[in-house]
């Protein structure tokens, strides 16, 4: 097909922030996390875990604990003494209620979801009633000396276990009295250090799961105040700690990265008694494992080294699937790299900051591996710093790569980079949008630019010569749309406008007339990528669950191709990669040809080959390399994959052989993180 | 390897034994049935050691064929009287009461298959599963042999099919018959004649659809024969050749067999009299490798047997004396080290291991032993001998080969021995040269010790040096060349046979460390190995001034320091020079490289006088020292010993003499100077250890500093 001139790019200094803490929806299929930086991400376990909505963080805002309530509405509560409804609609952090207790360390939502209890530091635990529009503090409990550190709910909500230094307690609900206080190092003698309970959890037979400091995980009779069983999981502390609903199974993550799974298990084959066993041990994490959580069919963990694992439990699953398998997730399944082609310049967009670099350049050519020598290295031309403690939404390059612009929750920004690139110049009055902007996009002619918008709205601005913009309309669907619009598409001819919002219906507008055109038939799962051909303006669109549609805009309806590929199925290694694809993108001098990537590979589709079925395989570069020109016609299919660039963050296609691929190897960032604990190893 | 394990009585003495009993496998694990003086059953628990139930026959009815158990059913079925059958079960006590079958041809025997039920070989050699027997007992049985005799009978399962096999006799030629009841199938074979000995035992097993059967023979060989089960062709009486599997034969004596088990695909147990010439024949039981030809292990039954063997469940059934003996062994898979590395061990009468590398003619192989043997009797016995062995001769005259040559030339001159057998092994090019070699060499060393004077030195050394010798090829030799002191041929061997027995690498260490010095230095021993590294000038001790050149001497003066023990005092007698000449060191270099194992050298090892074992420790030290003056922990030289092995057998020595060492006042020194300098060497290794984790971690951290942050790569997508 040809060869490429890539550009590798892993000068990206990303570093994902830690997990923090985790909350599986009950019974629901939605995963919500909470990372270091105070960022909120959903995962929907049904669309093969993507990373459906992320809510990105503020300074101000830590997130220490998060919860479910009432079914679908997500709470967190932080250091910062507030607890926070986010609007999963509009991605934002909706609506805070002072705590009034200081930092709040943990917080619980009671079995039905319609309380929650918040423990914080002054040793208070509250009670708040989730209300329509909100939540009401309804009263405290009994309040004792020292940080509240964990909460749990009885499951008849009768009850709450608060984990303290030392000491945990439990709390009649009713009465709002402590029952009962337990000294966790009651029986160890002179013990010098504190105790540090972190995590606890109180069980339906009345026995109190606490994880400690210690390495224990420690199984309590609270009515009697005697310790039943207690497993040193681990040399240094247990950090975290969840339970099945079944209450047969309990996951701790310790401060080492390793995670264990204890298991309620017959003392003999078929006997009723029954005895927590230590059962599994991963170490899939280098860092401290902050997070855990128990779904029905899995173990998830996340830790400060920022990976959410999930670990299927294979006795749980009934039949093999996406969910069967091992999944670690390290980055976002959304591009934080905008490229403008014809300037040749990336911009990188961290938590608080923009960085724009230019790309080196070579006058060499060489053969397949080679490594050119550069007459003209990368140029880091300019880092923005965004303003105010709100981290950064979205950001944009133009294709001429004269006009940038980023938005945070409440500010949008748009700048003209001067042609040397090296200067910035603020564009003045930009109108007042709705925002926050979940999206921008520049049009392939850099004269107008999309912002995606909240209920499914996008507008458009019209940039002006020298610096300047105008609002020039908002484009809706027609029958509304509650969720916002989280991906841009727009036709290089400037025709066209696909819109992709949270409820994964994608709307495509007219911009000549900017009239609604069309809906793509609906599809049960989240986008991750779309993009319109440069000649045919059909629209590609990929999905979480890794299929690929190509629809026809003109037409209003899926390609001869599309068709093909839907009656054929896709590659079995195709449906079974691990991310979802982040970008597409064309190439304008062979219109047959689709190049899209995900985090582990990037492939060309070529739409003119034939497709390869299950028994043909799919990654064949390798092969076809070996294989003398004559031979490669019969094994060619269309899907050229290249695998030699990982982790992918980004790809994109400069001119018509030259390619710009940004890596970010994990060792790389896993040097910045902080240290980890300590662990002797032979010999070192 | 096997080895015979302990054994019990099953059955004190009764009133039975003789061979008019039998032994069958009983109707569970552990259960045996034993059939007696044709009036009475017994089935006997094997581990308790006692009956579980006896039924016996009226009087006046005799049992004439062993009453065997019925596996699916747990049915017993007896014959008496030759066509009354019975069939009774456990609880039945009264055999008159139990079931009765009159049939009307004689049974020879009944044979029960674990898969296949019964099935009854009658003595006109019909066969008949017990099934269709019982549905019409009169049903006429077919004569099949005229008027042969059968002498052996046996069943297997095969395919889902029973088939019996069994051997008859008529005039000295020996028939076997394959039948297969259900498919009426059968086979007439004639065993290939052997002149002058016919087959004594016969046992079978039945592997990859052929039937292996085993006859042991009255000229003391264990032959194979092959019956094929696959026979479509209908020709008459086909001659099966037979091939030796085993030459029973030990260093000279001869094994007579009276019966033979076959244990797994490599080892077979043989009961019979060992007759040695000179010597009383006593009786024994035996396991042979048949892969090796080895003899494993054998037990004397001083008590004589019956001659019957029985083999059920790893254990061995036989009568000795008067009464019913069990004796359980273990076989293992046979490899040739475990083959060939035991040795022949005289203390212990009756057990007798030899390594049977000769592919010479098995007839050819006895005389050549016996011949052997005959060199060392008295000058008055030879004439007799001579006798015996022209009338062994004459058995083969066509075949002159070196066994022959060998024993031609046992009378001759010296001169004229060395001469011809020079001539032999230049001449010889048969694929048998090492045996025949082996053979050279084994009538050398007769002659030496049939005449103490004659000691070829010179032309011994030449054999070793020359040829690719073991052990096991001439157990003489080094023996010989211990007691002869030839200390130089001793180092050869040493240094060429792989295979040298724990026993014999002690023997020569113990005689390395005692010999004087005197004695040493007249002697010519191969001085390579030590002269690289040996201080040769014992009085120039001024020049050493490091014990160690690895920066950790002042841990070294440290530890010193805190036993008070002036250094100048230990370091130059223990460290600085070597305690032992360079003589002794070279001898001792040749011990330290022979292969050994741990298992059986450490009992040798601790008969090994307290002094020598000093004076070895004293100088394993020093070389160990001397190994750690290098960095790369080599001495120099050829041949010289490296630092695993001096180690290994520091080690092993320190195992061996562990309370010795504790208790000998002047081990004291030695062993806290050895303590510190290990330890030293621990704390050197350690540190090691980490600059290693050091250095890996910078390299690692190297190699992803070079891979760039930026760059520009070709990639071809085809």
């Amino acid at each position: 097909m040809g060869e490429f001139e890539v550009h590798r790019v892993r000068f990206f200094g990303l570093v994902p922030a830690g997990v923090r803490c985790l909350a599986c929806q009950p019974r629901g299929s939605r995963l919500a996390l909470a990372r270091t930086d105070g960022a909120v991400e959903v995962y929907n376990f049904a669309a093969n875990y993507y990373q459906e909505k992320v809510i990105p963080g503020h300074e101000a805002r830590t997130v220490e604990s998060l919860c479910w309530a009432t079914g679908d509405r997500l709470f967190g509560a932080g250091l910062n003494g507030d607890i926070t409804e986010y609007d999963l609609s509009r991605l934002s952090a909706a609506r805070g209620a002072d705590g009034g207790g200081g930092p709040i360390w943990s917080m619980a939502a009671n079995g039905t979801g319609t309380q929650l209890a918040i423990g914080c530091e002054d040793g208070s635990v509250k009670i708040f009633q989730v209300i329509p529009g909100g939540i009401q503090f309804e009263r405290n409990l009994d309040r004792r000396k020292g940080r509240v550190l964990c909460l749990s709910w009885h499951p008849s909500d009768t009850h709450i276990v608060a984990g303290s230094i030392d000491v945990f307690r439990v709390i009649d609900v009713t009465s709002g009295q402590t029952v009962q206080r337990i000294m966790v190092n009651y029986h160890v003698e002179k013990v010098k250090r504190e105790c540090v309970v972190w995590a606890i959890a109180l069980l339906s037979r009345g026995t109190v799961v606490t994880a400690d400091s210690f390495g224990r995980v420690q199984f309590w009779d609270w009515q009697q105040g005697t310790l039943a069983e207690s497993h040193t999981v681990s040399t240094s502390a247990v950090l975290s700690l969840a339970v099945a609903e079944k209450e047969d199974s309990i996951v701790v993550g310790t401060s080492t990265g390793a995670t264990y799974q204890l298991q309620l298990l017959p003392v003999k084959l078929g006997g009723s008694e029954k005895r927590w066993v230590r059962t599994k041990p991963f170490q899939h994490h280098s860092h401290d494992v902050r997070a855990v959580a128990h779904s029905p069919t899995a173990l998830i963990s996340g830790g400060l080294d920022a990976q959410l694992v999930i670990r299927p439990l294979m006795e749980k699953v009934q039949k093999k699937g996406y969910d069967t398998v091992l999944r670690k997730f390290t980055f976002p399944h959304r591009r934080l790299v905008s490229c403008a082609r014809k300037a040749r310049l990336l911009l990188f967009q961290f938590s608080q900051h923009l960085e724009l670099w230019r790309l080196g350049s070579t006058r060499e050519t060489g053969k397949d591996g080679e490594v050119l020598p550069l007459c003209r290295m990368p140029e880091h031309l300019v880092q923005l710093k965004s303003k105010g403690p709100e981290h950064i939404y979205c950001s944009c390059v133009s294709p001429c790569g004269t006009w940038l612009g980023y938005s945070t929750a409440s500010r949008f920004h748009l700048y003209r980079v001067r042609c040397d690139g090296v200067s910035l110049r603020k564009v003045p009055k930009v109108p007042k949008l709705l925002l926050p902007a979940y999206q921008l996009q520049f049009s392939a002619d850099s004269n107008s630019l999309f912002v995606a918008s909240t209920r499914g709205s996008v507008h458009v601005l019209q940039l002006l010569e020298p610096g300047g913009c105008k609002h020039l309309h908002t484009l809706r669907p027609p029958s509304g749309c509650s969720e916002a619009v989280y991906l841009l598409a727009p036709s290089a001819d400037g025709h066209w406008l696909a819109a992709v919002s949270g409820d994964w219906a994608i709307h495509v507008y007219n911009l000549k007339s900017f009239k609604h055109h069309c809906v793509v038939p609906t599809y049960s799962c989240a986008v991750s990528a779309l993009a319109i051909h440069p000649s045919t303006n059909n629209l590609v669109i990929a999905y979480s669950d890794q299929q690929l549609v190509e629809f026809s805009i003109p037409e209003q309806q899926y390609t001869a191709w599309s068709r093909t590929v839907q009656r054929r199925g896709l590659h079995r290694c195709w449906l079974e990669r691990d991310t979802p694809i982040t970008h597409i993108t064309f190439n304008p001098k062979n219109p047959s040809h689709i190049l899209l990537h995900d985090t582990y590979l990037f492939c060309v589709l070529d739409k003119s080959l034939p497709l390869p079925d299950d028994s043909t395989p799919l990654m064949n570069q390798s092969t076809l390399k070996q294989l003398p020109e004559t031979a490669r016609k019969r094994q060619l299919h269309a899907f050229k994959i290249c695998k030699k660039f990982q982790p992918l963050l980004f790809a994109d296609l400069l001119d018509e052989n030259s390619l710009v691929v940004v890596e970010r190897p994990i060792m790389d960032f896993k040097t910045q993180l902080p240290l980890p604990v300590q662990q002797k190893k032979f010999g070192t | 390897m096997a080895a015979l394990c302990e054994s019990f009585t099953l059955r004190g003495p009764g009133p039975g034994g003789g061979p008019g009993m039998s032994l069958e496998p009983g109707p569970g694990p552990d259960l045996v049935l034993l059939t007696e003086r044709g009036r009475a059953a017994t089935l006997f628990k094997i581990s308790d050691q006692k009956p579980l139930g006896c039924w016996s026959v009226k009087h006046g009815q005799v049992l004439t064929c062993p009453v065997v158990c019925n596996f699916e059913t747990h049915e017993y079925i007896a014959v008496h009287d030759d066509r009354v059958l019975r069939i009774w079960k456990n609880e039945d006590i009264n055999l008159d009461k139990a079931f009765k079958a009159t049939l009307s041809a004689d049974v020879h025997r009944i044979h029960s298959l674990p898969q296949g039920g019964p099935v009854v070989l009658f003595k006109g050699g019909g066969v008949r599963t017990l099934d269709v027997l019982l549905e019409a007992p009169q049903q006429e049985i077919e004569n099949v042999i005229s008027d042969e005799a059968i002498r052996w009978s046996g069943a297997f399962m095969e395919s889902q099919q029973p088939v019996v096999v069994f051997a008859t006799e008529k005039d000295g030629d020996f028939f076997v018959y394959v039948q297969k009841p259900k498919l009426d199938s059968l086979h007439k074979y004639r065993l290939e004649p052997q002149e002058s000995s016919k087959p004594l035992n016969f046992t079978a097993y039945l592997k990859n659809q052929t039937v292996t059967l085993l006859c042991l023979y009255s000229n003391d060989s264990v032959y194979q024969v092959l019956i094929p089960l696959q026979q479509d062709t209908e020709e008459e009486e086909q001659i099966l050749p037979k091939s030796l599997l085993l030459n029973l034969s030990v260093s000279g004596s001869v094994l007579k067999g009276t019966s033979l088990v076959v244990l797994d695909k490599d080892h077979v147990a043989v009961l019979g009299s060992l007759a040695a010439p000179d010597k009383e024949p006593k009786e024994c039981l035996t396991i042979w490798n048949t892969k090796f030809q080895t003899l494993q292990t054998s037990k004397a039954l001083p008590l004589g047997t019956s001659g019957q063997l029985w083999c059920y469940e790893e254990k061995f059934f036989l009568t000795h004396g008067k009464v019913l003996t069990v004796i359980m062994y273990k076989c293992e898979t046979s490899s040739l080290a475990a083959a060939v590395g035991k040795l022949k061990d005289s203390q212990t009468p009756g057990v007798s291991s030899f390594v049977n590398w000769d592919t010479l003619e098995g007839e050819d192989l006895v005389v050549s032993f016996q011949s052997q043997e005959s060199v060392a009797l008295k000058s008055e016995s030879r004439m007799n001998l001579r006798s015996r062995r022209s009338n062994v001769a004459k058995v083969q005259p066509e075949n002159f080969s070196v066994g022959q040559l060998l024993r031609n030339l046992k009378d001759a001159p010296t001169n004229v021995l060395e001469k011809e057998l020079k001539q032999l092994m230049s001449k010889t090019q048969t694929p048998d040269l090492q045996a025949a070699i082996g053979s050279v060499v084994t009538a050398l060393t007769n002659r030496c010790k049939a005449n103490p004077r004659y000691y070829p030195q010179s032309f011994l050394l030449q054999i070793v040096e020359t040829r690719d010798l073991s052990y096991s090829l001439c157990p003489d030799l080094m023996p010989i060349a211990l007691e002869k002191r030839d200390f130089y041929l001793l180092q050869i061997c040493l240094q060429r046979f792989p295979d040298i027995p724990e026993q014999m690498i002690y023997a020569c260490l113990k005689t390395f460390l005692s010999i004087s010095d005197a004695y040493l230095r007249m002697t010519e021993v191969d001085l390579d190995s030590v002269i690289c590294y040996i201080d040769v000038e014992f009085n120039n001790k001024g020049v050493k001034t490091e014990i160690v050149e690895n920066g950790f001497n002042a841990e070294l003066d440290q530890d010193t320091c805190d036993t008070k023990i002036p250094r100048q005092s230990h370091s130059k007698s223990d460290v600085e020079s070597c305690p032992i000449g360079p003589h002794r060191a070279a001898l001792l270099n040749a011990i330290l490289h022979s292969a050994y194992s741990e298992t059986f050298l450490l009992p040798h090892l601790k008969n090994l006088p307290a002094q020598q074992v000093i004076l070895f420790l004293r100088y394993l030290y020093y070389l160990y020292v001397k190994c750690s003056e290098k960095v790369n922990t080599t001495l120099p030289g050829v041949r010289s010993p490296t630092i695993n092995q001096i180690i290994d057998w520091m080690c092993l020595l320190l195992d061996a003499h562990f309370t010795v060492m504790v208790i000998l006042p002047e081990a004291r020194e030695l062993l806290s100077n050895l303590h510190k300098f290990v330890r030293a060497q621990v704390r050197f290794y350690s540190e090691l250890n980490k600059i290693e984790g050091s250095l890996r971690e910078l390299q690692r951290l190297n190699h992803l500093r070079d891979s760039q942050t930026y760059s520009i790569e070709v990639l071809e997508i085809i």
